[in-house]
């Protein structure tokens, strides 16, 4: 049977929930470009261009930037800039760290047998299985009460009172991104063939050398894996952020999470589209990039 | 001391786990047993916590209750078992959905050209890779009254002549459904996709030149090797399902209360954070038996990567 | 090695992005201090500070509601005073609460609204307004100062007031509701909206039983709560970050809302009527409060100052149409906006009429008898 035939039925199936996926993205996208200021019906595409803004009632009958009104919008929107700052300063800095410690952790309990072993084990799966809302209650609480006393024992004033903010936000996302390094890289290590790392100290490399060398090139998809879902986890972050930001961490999400709740114009539509295609031409990139390094070495 | 690293295996191993578990350790492990304490208090006045010992918390969760209505010293209030059974059952369904909905694509995108596998997986993630809560309230649009789907019905009814009254579909628990499914679709996908992606072909070979059917194939072959991807993919599913509450809030019009919604309460608008606590630990603890059970009959899938 | 390369695109990509929001965000409030007035990105000509204050800080954290402070009244006291604002923002005075009540946040101003300030001044959140450093205090109508909640305005002054009444769609509802009581009637049934407040709709529901909103009987309560879930049923959905939304989109024909959502949603629909209950609306208001650790209170006390005088205030009838107490504001606009003076002072809906101002109730803490509210709530809603 050819692996690669694909049955009716499957093809159906699949572009009906690939439909189904990308139904709301279109919307999204369509309202983005709706000339009603309220956002709850299509009012349809702004049609012209002028020097200023014309408004009929919430209605924009015309604008500088004509349909891409809400994307000019957008761009003077400096709330948005610094919460995407945020959170994409958030999301490299904790990815860097959780993988190197994940990785790291991966690697011992893969292959080493210590005292502690069980209990790493054990507090790797805690925060797969804990709702994010008793994690984030739980870290707020711990650095509440941490602070307070720290600021109290040594009388901080000013700027140099702990306080909740960037690195208690990073150091959350790193506690819940960790567990998923840490799994992606040790899955990946369980298919792993110790003769290549054998014969490299049969040749005479050290553990060093044999690591970078043998040991890192092939685990790298795995840890790549791991790196790219846990940049993913932290970006799309709210429950977790939510208790444990302070003055000028907002993110995005935090951000979009008030917006919504309070005026919901087509500036949010705008937001989403451009964060889609930001992330379509970066994947899209990666791609080009991993077809060239597949030609290279064929 | 650099010597006695280099021989102990063991030191070796310590030191390289010891920062995730030490992280770990201060940032869950404590303020797991910090709430641990506060469940076990009581309310003050003012929506502070007395630390004392007591089980009122619990004893509360699962019904008991002394406001009794023909004067009864102590009565079963199950309204809180409700909640608990009600996200319970929205889990299981969320589940069975996902999975009959991920299933088909990701046997297409294992099955697709190597090279267009990729493409495939990446136009799958890309929606996950918008804003969560951007997603729901674009659900929103759609289900509404005057929204995207009710319209187009609409054209069709009318192009047909059929007398048409718009549906009235959101902030019904039908569109907590819905909105869960979306949510939590990409998370079964990528797992099963693995998993399936892994079969080895020449399983298909020996199974065709058995004489099996494509039916038979598939369900001595295909589907118990692809047990892990589900397994795997299931925890990822079942367990957000139970404590979210930002999809049963937008989309169910605040009307359809599940135990994330309580446990948010508890600790926002009731200021009552010693039962949100207790409610926040039988969270955990139900979902720590359903994954149990559950792995325990089909294993743990821990060999599934992603990608 | 080409694995390297992916690793470099991907942090190339990653630091761009970064740079390029960093270059974003570089624009309006940072403009170099040069002598003549200062004008914001929207072309707002910023006025002079009325009562200067020496301000050592350079930066001011404020925790407010979303979307409640105009742009040009953060840009304007950024330019005249080059501190910077950090706004962080909560949709839910229980957010903010909670935040505050957990410490560890470093916030010099927050917008409680009425009920909940007594129980953060009970719990030691706030810290006590020194009196001379605000002279814009005389700004205020004093209709809106002097409160239970906090007498002589020790801690708090007025932001923004409002009520909660009820809201419907003359096109589509027949016979108007007048009291709360009427929005029990079936004809109603699926087609209301509610606020998601329990306090609010537990409220209204003591008002029908002619109870006070904030009574901690228990046996009133019960009544309350079997009155309610007879109710609930017919609510269509419940909503306390945009109602207006369902109304305008026709989702729901009627319900209860406040101020600011009815007025807006009849800017869009101008068939929506608001209409005080004959029983009493629910009336509100927002305040300025200082948290105990403000790092920054001498920009803080700038920041009340400025934003509170007549020329600035006025804004909030621009842009936010809510009960304005600044007394100043409004007296700058008859003058200068006259015509959104006018149509301020022409909307029951802003301009709450006397009689209804005098027939309203207020919410206050109830301490030891909110988790009774909150088990009631959770039952009517839950029990679905």
């Amino acid at each position: 049977m050819n692996p690669f035939r694909r049955s009716p039925f499957v093809l159906t199936a699949a572009v009906l929930v690939y439909i189904f996926l990308y139904a709301p993205i279109i919307g999204l996208v369509l309202y983005s470009f709706n000339a009603s200021r309220a956002n709850v019906t299509f009012e349809g595409f702004i049609p012209k261009y002028s020097d200023r803004i014309v408004m009929e009632g919430s209605l924009v009958k015309s604008s500088p930037c004509g349909p891409f009104h809400w994307y000019c919008e957008l761009a003077k929107n400096n709330d948005v800039a610094e919460a995407a700052g945020n959170t994409l300063t958030i999301a490299f800095i904790a990815t860097i760290i959780s993988t190197i410690i994940g990785t790291m952790a991966a690697l011992a309990l893969q292959r080493y047998n210590f005292k502690m072993k069980p209990f790493s084990q054990l507090s790797l799966y805690i925060p797969i299985v804990i709702p994010e809302i008793v994690m984030g209650i739980g870290i707020l609480t711990l650095f509440s009460q941490f602070f307070g006393w720290v600021n109290e024992t040594f009388n901080l004033v000013g700027n140099a009172r702990l306080s909740l903010g960037m690195a208690t936000v990073t150091a959350s996302h790193i506690a819940f991104m960790v567990p998923f390094v840490a799994l992606v890289v040790q899955a990946r290590l369980q298919g792993f063939d110790k003769s290549y790392e054998e014969a490299a100290m049969d040749l005479g490399a050290n553990e060093w050398i044999t690591f970078r060398r043998v040991t890192f090139p092939i685990i790298l998809p795995g840890i790549m894996s791991g790196a790219l879902l846990a940049f993913t986890l932290s970006l799309d972050d709210f429950v977790i952020t939510f208790f444990t930001n302070g003055p000028g961490s907002t993110t995005l999400p935090i951000y979009v999470y008030g917006l919504l709740r309070r005026i919901i114009t087509p500036q949010v539509n705008a937001l989403s589209t451009v964060w889609i295609l930001v992330v379509f031409v970066a994947v899209l990139l990666l791609q080009i990039l991993q077809n060239r390094e597949s030609k290279d070495h064929s | 001391m650099l010597q006695r690293l280099r021989e102990s295996k063991s030191a070796q191993g310590t030191l390289l786990a010891l920062p995730t578990t030490v992280w770990l350790f201060v940032l869950l492990i404590i303020p797991l047993f910090l709430t641990l304490i506060v469940s076990f208090g009581r309310r003050s006045p003012d929506g502070n916590v007395i630390y004392t010992f007591t089980f009122e918390n619990y004893t509360r969760l699962f019904g008991y209750s002394t406001n009794c209505a023909n004067g009864q010293p102590s009565c079963f209030d199950p309204l809180y078992v409700n909640i608990l059974g009600r996200s319970l059952s929205l889990a299981f369904n969320t589940t069975v959905l996902v999975i009959s909905l991920a299933y088909p694509l990701a046997y297409f995108i294992a099955r697709a050209h190597p090279k267009q596998r990729n493409m495939y997986l990446f136009m799958v993630l890309i929606p996950l890779w918008t804003n969560f809560v951007i997603r729901v309230y674009a659900w929103m649009m759609l289900l509404r009254k005057e929204g995207a789907i009710n319209i187009i019905i609409g054209w069709i009814a009318h192009f047909l002549h059929i007398p048409f009254t718009p549906f009235e579909m959101l902030y019904t628990p039908g569109a907590v459904l819905v909105g869960m499914v979306y949510e939590f679709l990409p998370f079964m996908i990528l797992p099963i996709y693995t998993s399936l992606e892994k079969i080895d072909l020449s399983l298909y070979e020996a199974a065709a030149d058995l004489g099996a059917n494509a039916i038979k194939t598939f369900l001595r072959v295909t589907l118990p090797l692809s047990m892990p991807g589900v397994v795997a993919g299931t925890i990822l599913v079942f367990i957000p399902v139970m404590g979210t509450f930002i999809v049963s809030d937008i989309l169910g019009g605040r009307q359809v209360i599940l135990v994330g919604n309580l446990i948010q309460r508890q600790f926002l608008d009731a200021r009552d954070p010693t039962f949100g606590s207790a409610a926040s630990l039988i969270l955990m603890v139900m979902t720590l038996i359903v994954t149990y059970f559950y792995t325990r009959k089909f294993g743990f899938g821990e060999e599934i990567v992603v990608a | 090695m080409n694995k390297n390369k992916i690793f470099k695109l991907l942090a190339l990509l990653v630091i761009a992005s970064m740079v390029l929001t960093a270059c974003g965000g570089g624009t309006a409030a940072t403009q170099p201090a040069v002598d003549g007035p200062k004008v914001t990105s929207t072309g707002f000509e910023c006025p002079v500070p009325e009562f200067p204050m020496e301000v050592t800080s350079k930066e001011l954290n404020i925790f407010v509601w979303t979307e409640y402070i105009p742009t040009d009244m953060q840009d304007c006291f950024e330019l005249v005073y080059g501190i910077k604002v950090n706004r962080d923002e909560y949709s839910a005075n229980e957010e903010m609460y909670a935040k505050l009540s957990a410490g560890g946040s470093s916030y010099d101003l927050v917008q409680p609204t009425d009920y909940i300030v007594s129980l953060m001044i009970r719990q030691n959140l706030l810290q006590e307004f020194d009196h001379s450093k605000l002279p814009a205090i005389k700004n205020f109508d004093p209709n809106y100062m002097d409160f239970a909640f906090d007498p002589g305005n020790k801690y708090t002054i007025p932001y923004q007031a409002g009520t909660d009444a009820i809201v419907y769609n003359a096109d589509t509802v027949t016979n108007v509701p007048t009291s709360w009581a009427d929005l029990w009637k079936p004809e109603y049934a699926g087609k209301m909206v509610f606020l998601d407040d329990s306090r609010a709709v537990i409220g209204l529901t003591l008002l029908t039983l002619g109870y006070d909103v904030n009574t901690k009987n228990p046996a009133e309560l019960d009544e309350a709560k079997a009155k309610l879930a007879e109710l609930v049923p017919n609510i269509k959905l419940f909503d306390s970050d945009s109602p207006k939304t369902a109304l305008i989109a026709g989702d729901v024909d009627l319900g209860m809302t406040w101020t600011g959502e009815a007025f807006l949603a009849q800017n869009e629909k101008p068939s929506i009527q608001y209409v005080y209950p004959t029983e009493g609306a629910i009336i509100w208001q927002d305040n300025w409060a200082m948290p105990k650790e403000a790092p920054h209170a001498d920009a803080a006390y700038a920041w009340l100052n400025y934003t509170n005088q007549g020329n600035i205030f006025w804004m909030m009838l621009r842009d936010f149409p809510f009960t304005n107490p600044n007394q100043a504001a409004l007296d700058f606009a008859k003058t200068d906006h006259k015509d959104l003076y006018d149509a301020y002072m022409a909307s029951p809906i802003t301009n709450t009429p006397v009689e209804a101002i005098k027939n309203s109730h207020r919410i206050d803490d109830v301490g030891e008898a909110l988790p009774l509210y909150d088990q009631i709530w959770t039952e009517v809603k839950g029990g679905q």
